[in-house]
């Protein structure tokens, strides 16, 4: 018997575990070059903002020990563009979509859900509540339990389909936003968005980024986001989606055990595109080696000291 | 047309050219056909805590043989890692990925100016210009660096018979200054000549070949650098400003431009 890869999220069934993470595959057309999207349980659009954003200017993003620092800036074409450009384009894939939301002020969230929930092949929305690289909206949104649970109550109250809070580690106490999204509704949670830090260029004494700081990603952050997982699977019911630095399949299995239902590759589609693909494969091979019948064995089991 | 993806190929030549730089051979790689000049390549590097792939313009491909060939400097971390490359050592590429130069008219005198570790995709692309019948005699390779030293594969620029123009900062070998002021001299020898020029190097000369094509009313291309940390156009990262407004991604709208498209 092969094993099953499966998983159901506030209602929504899902091929497998494996999504993309928001921006890291813009909306999906680059990465359908590379891979049949259908192999993924869902593509995570980049983040989609009520007016076209160009971003900050560049350099804004820089290497670092086994990760990335960005501050892109949350540069995207606009909900009107996206939906007459890009919702045509991911209507064909046969994979789900999460669209991957963000605003200034609670109005601009709910505007853009409101338009989103028209549409059938949008199967969820994910709120980014916790981008570090904007100065308005983004991460302070996400740093304050009672924003967050305003912004998931008057969201829900527009869009039909399920909604993920997606939570920034930049807080002293992620739980605490956690619990604050499930009371404002929410249907599960993704964690965690980036962890701000910042480079230097020592020849110009300035900083790498233009952006001054920006989110570090990548396998840096994998043992920060496992922690946050762990610590929120705890204290909160809802369904969460691990986020931070996964690259293969040993990754996919840690944050299963600590609590996540599914994850989200990011960085790591920067370095090897077909990432999902093979970790995919090798989820599979794993479980069938540990025989493990339902990839929901593992969600949360890992045996602490 | 096969899709870019990963594919591992083999360093089967390992070149140690001088001033630090290398010569790579990879083979087989089954994506040869799909190489032009100005295409790159996305290779790993034998490392996890460099983590991006480091971009490598196309020098040389050949698709009877599935080779292509990779020239660069040893100019940080990255680069130092990717030398470290045994002959043999399983190496795997992304790619080939990014648009082409444009090949000039017939009746174009063509010039190409290459600075410093800029060379490797003009060297293809006059090396296929050659293969595809223009007369090397109507292409002027322009090609700077700071010292003797630092110009390297002479010999395979002049056996294509092309018109070589070495230039260097301190004049050790051929035109003494920088590679944009030898270019902008033979310009103003040759006004009313239709002549459309192809660049690749730093910034600052791209820049300044960019101001002189665009005074004198000269077509032509521009190969930029960049950071790169996906390549295929997902990450946003390698962006630079376009003269009209907006962005373009370096890895994936390019990395050849018009001259005068990007905002230098």
């Amino acid at each position: 018997m092969s094993p099953a890869l499966n998983v159901n999220i506030a209602g929504i069934e899902f091929t497998n575990p494996i999504m993309t993470a928001s921006g890291c595959c813009g909306y999906g057309e680059e990465l359908a070059g590379i891979f049949p999207l259908s192999k993924l349980g869902a593509l995570v659009t980049k983040t989609i903002t009520p007016e076209p954003r160009l971003g900050h200017a560049p350099p804004r993003t820089a290497e670092t020990a086994s990760g990335m620092l960005n501050a892109i800036g949350l540069a995207n074409v606009g909900i009107d563009r996206f939906i007459s450009e890009k919702i045509p384009f991911l209507q064909k894939q046969k994979t789900r979509v999460i669209v991957n939301i963000a605003g200034k002020t609670i109005r601009e969230y709910v505007d853009i859900a409101a338009r989103l929930n028209d549409y059938d092949r949008v199967d969820m929305i994910e709120l980014n509540l916790s981008c570090p690289n904007v100065s308005q909206g983004g991460m302070e949104f996400g740093a304050d339990p009672g924003m967050t649970e305003k912004t998931v109550r008057e969201v829900k109250k527009v869009f039909s389909a399920p909604v993920i809070a997606k939570l920034t580690p930049n807080v002293t106490d992620i739980t605490e936003i956690a619990l604050a999204a499930e009371q404002g509704g929410a249907d599960a949670l993704s964690l965690i968005n980036s962890v701000v830090g910042m480079t230097v260029d020592v020849d110009t004494w300035r900083p790498t980024l233009t952006f001054n700081r920006g989110g570090l990603t990548g396998p840096a952050i994998k043992p920060i986001a496992l922690a946050r997982v762990n610590a929120v699977y705890g204290k909160c019911k809802l369904p969460l989606i691990g986020i931070g630095g996964i690259s293969d399949y040993r990754d996919v299995v840690e944050f299963l055990l600590c609590g996540a239902t599914a994850v989200q590759v990011g960085t790591a589609l920067f370095v090897e595109p077909d990432a999902p693909v093979k970790i995919v494969r090798g989820l599979r091979d794993y479980m069938k080696a540990k025989k493990i019948s339902h990839v929901n064995e593992m969600v949360g089991k890992i045996r602490k000291y | 047309m096969t899709k870019p993806a990963c594919e591992d190929t083999f360093l089967i030549k390992k070149r140690n050219l001088k001033n630090n730089y290398f010569s790579f051979t990879f083979g087989p790689y089954s994506r040869t056909a799909q190489c032009r000049p100005g295409r790159f390549v996305h290779i790993r590097l034998p490392s996890s805590d460099v983590y991006f792939r480091r971009a490598m313009s196309v020098a040389a491909a050949d698709p009877d043989r599935q080779q292509i060939e990779i020239i660069f400097k040893v100019l940080g971390r990255g680069t130092e890692l990717l030398s470290g490359y045994h002959k043999h050592a399983r190496v795997d590429i992304l790619g080939p990925l990014g648009n082409t130069f444009t090949f000039p008219r017939r009746n174009e005198k063509t010039i190409i100016i290459a600075g410093g570790v800029g060379f490797p995709p003009l060297l293809y692309f006059a090396s296929e210009m050659a293969g595809k019948g223009y007369n090397p005699k109507n292409i002027e390779f322009f090609y700077g660096g700071r010292t003797a030293g630092e110009i390297v594969e002479r010999a395979r620029m002049r056996g294509l018979g092309v018109n070589f123009r070495p230039v260097t900062d301190d004049g050790s070998y051929g035109y003494r200054g920088l590679v944009s002021e030898a270019v902008e001299e033979y310009i103003q020898e040759h006004v009313g000549e239709r002549m459309r020029l192809y660049g690749c190097g730093p910034e600052a000369m791209l820049s300044v070949i960019d101001e002189i094509g665009m005074r004198n009313n000269l077509p032509g291309q521009l190969s930029l650098e960049a950071p790169m940390p996906c390549g295929i156009g997902v990450c946003l990262g390698c962006v630079v400003p376009l003269r009209k407004g907006g962005h373009a991604r370096v890895c994936r709208d390019g990395p050849v431009f018009d001259i005068g498209e990007v905002l230098l």
